[in-house]
């Protein structure tokens, strides 16, 4: 009887820290969480792709306009075989507001750190919203990563998510 | 409440958490040896599996997460330090499961944390890690705080049940908070369907869809019977603080995981596995193989043993 009191004490305790730890952590002190994940059902989300694009491409020769998402240009550049997660490409494409030298220099370095380019790397903001009973998804070029420099989209609107642009979009 | 019903409630909450189910047998012995080894050995997976990551990818913080609000953490970026983190926690899991040092666990918890604060300070909020992180919580509360081998099994198992419960339950109210009853609509699933398009054509290069996504994007009205199983399993899940619902409610939940991988493509392997071992009562099958339900001495008991009677 005592160490069943002494066991809900125990949890009690700890229930104290996790509720005043999550509670001033935007619901997240790992282990400590909420379980927020999937509450936000049915807002747009934005993720991200990443396409190689031929050798000898050039930043100012290419379209740096929204394209519907079936339309990207350049080949696949698949991140797991190169052990990048796609979510941190994601997150660095959605959640920057301002493209600061450091935020530049981290998503390179994802691409770029303990391994060289062989072709330049164009990097995709990718944007799903409903549209009635179909989801409509268009991808908006942020940065061109080339093996020696990086190029961000010249304007400052589209390279930064959050902001509005008319988008065209694929339906699916 | 009064204070009396609330003193009842508590009473039988401890009783279904923490009482004993009869004599102690090898086979619970055995099984939470088990379990204990799966946390330990999860734990240890990650941390070396994160390590690896932060040395090759991660030179910047851009999202900091827990301590890394307090403490920069730049300085597992690099020289290999994230790896040698990993090693600290594998030294104390060791030290914690053959019951060498009462600190170890809970040590090993907080070298675990900055190893995720580190790794997802790019801004990804990851929960496949969290159910093994509460493991090593509950194993490292149990190890301090107790010192009958006895008393940590059974504290263990009703710590695990009682915050497992209610993360399943939290994650349905954030649901009806975020987006309300209308949760549940097969068109969200839609939306998540093509989010993980996106994903997988970024990590793999291509994406096939299975059979039940067919049937999703064909009909969105079979997403809402999927949504709806999963957030009334969500919802329900604090009733595995009471024995009677223990072990079905647990299988549902593993159920919706595994509805949650063929849906979105999305597996929670920890997680998954882990309640797969808390699903049902292994102890008893470990009791029918060792063909045997008598209290007896295993190596597992043996250790602690020593080191109790010398600390005593």
């Amino acid at each position: 009887m005592a160490t069943r009191t002494n066991a809900l004490r125990l949890i009690g305790i700890v229930l104290t820290a996790y509720a005043l730890l999550v509670a001033t952590h935007k619901g997240e002190f790992w282990p400590f969480s909420i379980y927020p994940m999937f509450s936000q059902a049915g807002n747009p989300w934005t993720r991200a792709v990443v396409r190689e694009m031929p050798p000898d491409t050039k930043a100012a020769s290419l379209d740096w306009s929204a394209v519907p998402f079936r339309e990207v240009p350049g080949e696949p550049y698949p991140l797991s075989p190169k052990n990048i997660n796609q979510n941190d490409v994601a997150n660095y494409v959605s959640k920057t507001e301002t493209w600061t030298a450091d935020r530049v220099h981290g998503l390179r370095s994802l691409f770029t750190k303990n391994r060289s380019l062989s072709a330049p790397l164009y990097v995709f903001r990718v944007r799903g919203e409903l549209t009635g009973d179909s989801v409509a998804v268009a991808a908006t070029p942020v940065m061109l990563i080339a093996p020696d420099s990086t190029y961000l989209n010249p304007s400052p609107q589209a390279r930064t998510a959050g902001r509005t642009v008319a988008d065209p979009a694929d339906e699916e | 409440m009064s204070a009396r019903s609330s003193n009842q409630f508590l009473d039988t909450l401890g009783r279904h958490l923490f009482g004993a189910d009869g004599p102690e047998t090898r086979g619970d012995r055995l099984y939470f040896r088990i379990v204990e080894l799966f946390i330990l050995g999860y734990a240890v997976w990650f941390c070396w599996d994160w390590g690896l990551y932060i040395q090759q990818n991660i030179s910047s913080v851009l999202l900091p997460l827990g301590l890394a609000n307090y403490v920069d953490v730049s300085f597992l970026f690099g020289h290999n330090v994230a790896l040698l983190n990993a090693g600290l926690v594998a030294l104390l899991g060791g030290l914690g499961f053959f019951r060498f040092w009462r600190p170890a666990y809970l040590l090993a918890l907080v070298a675990f944390h900055f190893q995720y604060v580190a790794r997802y300070s790019l801004g990804e909020i990851s929960h496949g890690s969290n159910l093994i992180g509460m493991g090593v919580l509950g194993l490292g509360v149990a190890l301090v705080a107790f010192r009958s081998e006895s008393v940590r099994r059974r504290f263990t198992f009703g710590f695990l049940y009682f915050f497992i419960g209610l993360g399943y339950t939290s994650a349905a109210v954030c649901k009806l908070i975020g987006t309300g009853i209308m949760w549940p609509d097969g068109r969200h699933l839609l939306m998540w369907i093509a989010e993980r398009k996106v994903d997988t054509l970024s990590k793999f290069g291509a994406f096939e869809p299975n059979v039940l996504q067919e049937w999703v994007l064909t009909d969105y009205h079979v997403g809402t019977a999927i949504l709806l199983f999963g957030l009334f399993t969500e919802a329900i899940s604090f009733l595995m603080w009471w024995r009677p619902y223990r072990y079905p409610v647990v299988l549902l939940v593993v159920g919706m995981h595994f509805g949650i991988y063929v849906s979105m493509n999305i597996f929670f392997a920890a997680s998954t596995y882990f309640l797969i071992l808390l699903s049902l009562p292994w102890n008893r099958v470990f009791d029918a193989l060792l063909e045997t339900d008598a209290p007896g001495l295993s190596l597992s008991d043996v250790l602690p043993r020593r080191r109790t009677r010398a600390s005593q």
